[in-house]
């Protein structure tokens, strides 16, 4: 007997694939002005992440000069930049595999 | 100026007349620098970046889309923070300051906007550069940054 459930998955993975294509991701670069309080703020209470998380990608843009804080299809990377950019935070899209 | 601090469901702070028209001033400043952005200024370019770093077209394209609707919301976040500091910018003392979430959320990103716009004009561009010791515009910048860390902070305990 199939599993149905393993089915469907795999069906849903195919159909994400065929109709997104590959991945976009949102990332934040560093600037010399934003506070790393603020932007911390502005992952936990845009993005949903925990302290610990917002507080690890925000320690990301200082040391490494920027970081991914989203990925998913392109217009929801654009809603994402935009946001960012409401905040004052320097933010760029681009394809995840670039 | 006494920093924000939460009170009751919003949050409180105290300001010098002198300070809250100082603000009002800027938030004005970057009103009418947004209402006419010259092509090209850098604090304009700073507070709408390109969202597309290598890809010149689609940065174009998403310019086209969404600069005027960026920079409507940014006049008037610093339009409800001069609205919020009325009172103590006519006031003779210093005045206390309430801000429901709503402004507060409007704030914090006029403020984070004045700072970037002192920033470009100072040439602050690096992580070590510093304003210049005693040049007002770098005073200004620097208690900035107290004020609104003391409402991030503030709005921390909200989430």
């Amino acid at each position: 007997m199939p599993d149905l459930l393993e089915d469907v998955q795999l069906d849903v993975d195919h159909a994400e694939q065929t109709i997104l294509g590959s991945p976009w991701v949102t990332i934040v670069w560093n600037d010399p002005v934003n506070l790393m309080s603020y932007v911390s703020y502005v992952f936990r209470s845009y993005f949903g992440f925990s302290q610990k998380e917002a507080d690890r990608r925000m320690m990301q843009v200082h040391a490494e000069g920027r970081a991914v804080v989203a990925t998913g299809p392109r217009e929801e990377m654009e809603r994402h930049v935009e946001a960012m950019h409401d905040f004052g935070l320097w933010a760029t899209l681009q394809k995840a595999d670039e | 100026m006494r920093a924000f601090r939460r009170k009751g469901s919003g949050y409180e702070a105290s300001f010098a007349p002198e300070e809250a028209r100082l603000i009002v001033q800027l938030t004005e400043q970057i009103g009418a620098m947004l209402a006419e952005p010259g092509a090209g200024d850098a604090a304009v370019l700073r507070l709408l970046p390109d969202a597309y770093p290598d890809d010149a077209e689609a940065a174009a394209e998403f310019r086209r889309f969404t600069a005027e609707g960026l920079a409507d919301r940014k006049v008037l976040n610093g339009q409800t923070v001069a609205a919020t500091l009325a009172g103590a910018a006519v006031a003779t003392s210093a005045t206390k300051v309430r801000l429901d979430e709503q402004q507060a959320q409007a704030w914090i990103r006029a403020v984070s906007d004045i700072r970037l716009t002192i920033a470009t004009r100072l040439g602050i561009e690096r992580d070590d550069d510093r304003p210049i010791p005693d040049e007002p515009l770098g005073d200004i910048y620097d208690w900035l940054a107290f004020v609104q860390d003391s409402l991030v902070v503030a709005m921390q305990g909200r989430l």
